[in-house]
């Protein structure tokens, strides 16, 4: 992965008369790498993202992608692909013609009939748009941003209504761009998307960033958390813990195999059962909800 | 642009809606005004058949179905899809618009040829190229300035009425009444001066240099419609 920026974001400021939605953001994204910029509800990812394509024109601040202004169309999107968050197709136009259309208006090159092949498509090629189920024209909203293989490719929500299955052929399409060297800038509601794929990550919460790194870098932020039932007349813990009702113990740790190893030997010794145990490391979505909280 | 108006050609012939309201009515309100010619002409005169014939085809030919088409395009997100290409704005709504323009022409063309064959040739065909084209211009700039103020296909039942109806009733009242009385207030409402341009145009008598001024009304409206648009004219939906 190279570490030159692709996208380089400063002092991103966006208003909506008196609504502050994006204040003072600044980051990169680096060729190659998977950047998710995740966030609650109304934290300004879409006005941030949709800016970056070249959609809206920030109120302050400075935007660049490969070098260039994003609403300079001509110099930077034959180079990006833009999956929007909702689709945006003609009903009257067929599967073929919306992708052969937005390609010929991009100016990349490729085959129309190996990308509806990538998405699922192709037995739907001459179906009108409006025909199609919403997992369709969300296949077919990726199909117009993987065509011609870009540099650059923003998905916006791209899992959204998508089965189980669409969603995997979705995500091995994206790998496979990725091992040709495309960068992809991504936001999703699903955390679990973001933890297993992302390089990195800004989080973002009232329109600007709480936290930005690597899932590791994020996670490690938070202690890990061991849960168990205590049996009434136990000895004392040999780890600091908050006992609730019904016996239920609580213990916080950034040393989580360490203090799992310490609880199990000392639960062996005493011959004390830990009830319905359970330690987990920390996740995204706690990071998430220590943020909303 | 062209990809674009190719595509658009293609969806216009594909929605049989837009094809008989903005294409087969027009041609059969004007086809009724050349076969009874001879009592529109006592009624104004032969230009003023060609006048109304001109802004039939332009106020529903290309007015409203342009209108009705970017506010379906913006609802839809489509035009947002485009903004996503390489095409720059200006090329989107060339590309949008072309295919009704070419259309409409094609149509006031062809009329006005059938017209002049049946009840006999205008006096300057140059001088009713000239008016044609200006009007047209002027009806694509109302057409996008409307756009800005029209939320939905739907809406655009609406908002085109006015301009759509207005132009027309002007078209009828220059073409019968002429322009000795209220010379200015007919000459300064949109299609007033256009549709003086095609009574000279068609009946003749009148002097080049008087009739070329008429261009200046109908071209200030262009630019007051275009200045409109630019303020007004909106890529995605009101959220």
């Amino acid at each position: 992965m190279s570490t030159s920026p692709v996208i380089e974001v400063e002092r991103l400021n966006l208003k909506y008369g008196d609504f502050h939605a994006v204040r003072d953001l600044s980051f990169q994204v680096r060729a190659g790498e998977l950047y998710a910029l995740l966030g609650t509800n109304g934290a300004g990812k879409t006005s941030t993202l949709e800016t970056v394509e070249g959609h809206r024109t920030p109120t302050s601040g400075a935007v660049r992608v490969f070098g260039h202004s994003p609403r300079d169309r001509a110099a930077v999107r034959p180079r990006m692909g833009i999956m929007l968050q909702e689709s945006g197709f003609s009903p009257d136009l067929t599967v073929r013609e919306s992708v052969a259309l937005i390609g010929r208006l991009t100016r990349r090159d490729d085959d129309v009939a190996r990308v509806l092949g990538v998405v699922g498509l192709t037995g739907k090629a001459k179906t009108v748009v409006g025909q199609l189920s919403g997992g369709e024209k969300r296949r077919l909203d990726f199909a117009t941003a993987v065509y011609g293989a870009p540099e650059l490719i923003f998905l916006d929500e791209p899992t959204t209504g998508l089965d189980i299955q669409s969603r995997d052929d979705l995500w091995q399409a994206v790998d496979r761009l990725r091992e040709d060297g495309s960068t992809v800038v991504l936001t999703t509601h699903y955390l679990e998307e973001a933890q297993q794929r992302a390089d990195r990550i800004g989080l973002m919460h009232q329109g600007v960033f709480h936290r930005e790194g690597t899932v590791a870098e994020l996670t490690r932020t938070l202690p890990a958390v061991i849960t168990f039932t205590l049996p009434g007349a136990a000895p004392a813990l040999p780890l600091p813990g908050v006992a609730g009702a019904g016996g239920v113990v609580r213990i916080e740790t950034f040393q989580l195999q360490k203090d799992l190893h310490l609880l199990l030997a000392w639960a062996q010794d005493h011959a004390v059962e830990l009830s319905d145990l359970s330690a987990g490391a920390t996740r995204l979505d706690d990071v998430f909800r220590a943020i909303e909280s | 642009m062209l990809t674009i108006a190719r595509s658009e050609l293609v969806q216009i012939f594909r929605n049989r809606l837009v094809l008989v309201t903005s294409f087969v009515m027009p041609i059969a309100v004007s086809a009724f005004f050349v076969y009874r010619h001879e009592i529109f002409a006592q009624l104004g005169s032969l230009g003023y058949i060609a006048a109304v014939v001109l802004f039939t085809v332009g106020a529903f030919g290309l007015y409203t179905s342009t209108v009705t088409t970017l506010a379906s395009r913006r609802q839809n997100l489509f035009l947002k899809r485009l903004r996503s290409t390489a095409v720059s704005d200006a090329g989107i709504l060339a590309g949008l618009v072309a295919p009704a323009t070419v259309l409409s022409l094609v149509q006031v063309s062809g009329i006005l040829i059938v017209f002049g064959l049946v009840a006999g040739r205008p006096d300057n065909v140059g001088l009713l190229i000239l008016a044609v084209l200006a009007t047209m211009a002027m009806m694509i700039g109302l057409a996008l300035a409307t756009a800005g103020v029209t939320n939905s296909p739907e809406h655009a039942q609406v908002t085109t009425l006015p301009v759509s109806l207005g132009v027309i009733a002007v078209a009828s009242w220059v073409g019968i009444t002429g322009t000795e009385n209220l010379e200015l207030v007919k000459r300064l409402l949109p299609g007033g001066a256009a549709t003086e341009l095609m009574l000279n145009a068609w009946n003749g008598g009148v002097a080049l240099s008087d009739s070329l001024i008429l261009l200046a009304p109908t071209l200030a409206w262009v630019v007051v419609a275009v200045t409109f648009a630019v303020r007004m004219f909106r890529w995605e939906p009101r959220r």
